[in-house]
């Protein structure tokens, strides 16, 4: 790239691309394939299950004694302070009964007013006059058996069947 | 069941001849595409210790799943499409490098042949104000305008690296360049 390039890649704005080139032939730094060669060769090849650093068996014995001491230890550890027999602590509740034998009110300070339920009003004697008022058929008549005196006749006179 | 030894002796032997040969390969693909790939990983990290680290990764990856080298059918575009996911991942990670790195990086790295002093300084400052652009495109455009930048990858090829299909990759790229002419010349004005 010249400067007269340059200065017209800039005029145009057509240097985008350009650039991006550029960067896509970029020059690869010395040694990159060799770097990556030994670092795969640093790369262990087989995954590794847990080495012991002595190949003698003694170390193993070792440990595995030390394992079972841990465990034993600790267990034992546990039975000495809990033993099965052990009397257990009584626990003081105090009573919560209130006077009367029913249950307190565990210092409750306020209750709710009680809602106050519908009042019943016995009205049967007041109305009685204004129903009399109202109708001359006696109250024990129905309405279905109520008849004219013309039919009432009619039905007297009738033979009967 | 007992096994006998000579057939564990001959499994051993077979599996240690498919080590070798894999090796063989790896140790092929390193000398055939590490250039590729690390042009690649700078496109998008522009820093060249980076790009460099993203390689052996890539090919660290590729040791460690040796059995399958067997299977791919395009191990350039494979290795790409890996580099292409890590450089990535990596470039989310480290966004808070500051863009002043990236145009010293640019000023030593880029090729400024003929160019005096004072050209060439004026060249790194206007590639880091593309790229600089090039930062504002949506995601899946610059992915696209950068890997078309690479020659040796067609079409076809972008397309596998970014798991798209082929019409994709063209529509993404008039987008990206339509796109960055606006901002080139809003630049500009």
């Amino acid at each position: 790239m010249s400067d007269s390039n340059l200065r017209e890649m800039q005029k145009t704005g057509a240097g985008a691309e350009e650039t991006l080139r550029l960067i896509a032939r970029i020059a690869v730094p010395e040694g990159l394939e060799d770097r990556v060669h030994a670092r795969l060769l640093a790369e262990p090849r087989q995954a590794r299950i847990l080495a012991w650093p002595g190949s003698s068996g003694w170390m193993r014995s070792a440990a595995a004694a030390a394992i079972v001491f841990v465990v034993a230890g600790g267990g034992w550890s546990i039975y000495s302070r809990v033993q099965p027999g052990m009397p257990g602590r009584p626990i003081v509740v105090s009573p919560h009964v209130g006077a009367g034998g029913a249950f307190s009110e565990a210092g409750v300070v306020r209750r709710p007013l009680t809602l106050q339920g519908p009042v019943v009003k016995h009205t049967a004697a007041n109305e009685k006059p204004k129903l009399a008022a109202k109708s001359t058929t006696p109250p024990s008549a129905s309405p279905s058996l109520i008849v004219s005196k013309k039919s009432a006749a009619a039905l007297a006179s009738a033979p009967a069947q | 069941m007992e096994i006998p030894e000579s057939a564990v002796q001959e499994r051993a032997r077979s599996h240690a001849d498919q080590t070798r040969a894999d090796e063989d390969i790896l140790a092929a693909l390193v000398s055939q595409y590490a250039a590729t790939l690390y042009r690649v990983a700078f496109s998008v990290l522009r820093n060249t210790s980076d790009a460099e680290d993203a390689v052996q990764e890539t090919f660290l990856r590729v040791l460690r799943r040796r059995e399958m080298l067997g299977e791919v059918r395009d191990q350039r575009v494979w290795l790409i499409r890996i580099v292409w996911n890590i450089v990535l991942d990596r470039k989310r990670r480290a966004k808070t490098r500051p863009e002043t790195d990236d145009v010293a990086d640019l000023a030593r790295v880029l090729p400024a042949d003929g160019l005096s002093a004072e050209a060439r300084a004026v060249a790194a400052q206007h590639h880091a104000h593309v790229l600089g652009c090039l930062e504002q495109l949506p995601a899946k455009e610059r992915e696209v305008l950068m890997l078309s930048a690479f020659e040796e990858l067609s079409g076809v090829e972008i397309a596998s690296v970014l798991n798209i299909t082929e019409s994709s990759v063209r529509s993404r790229l008039f987008r990206a360049r339509n796109l960055m002419a606006g901002l080139l010349n809003h630049a500009r004005q």
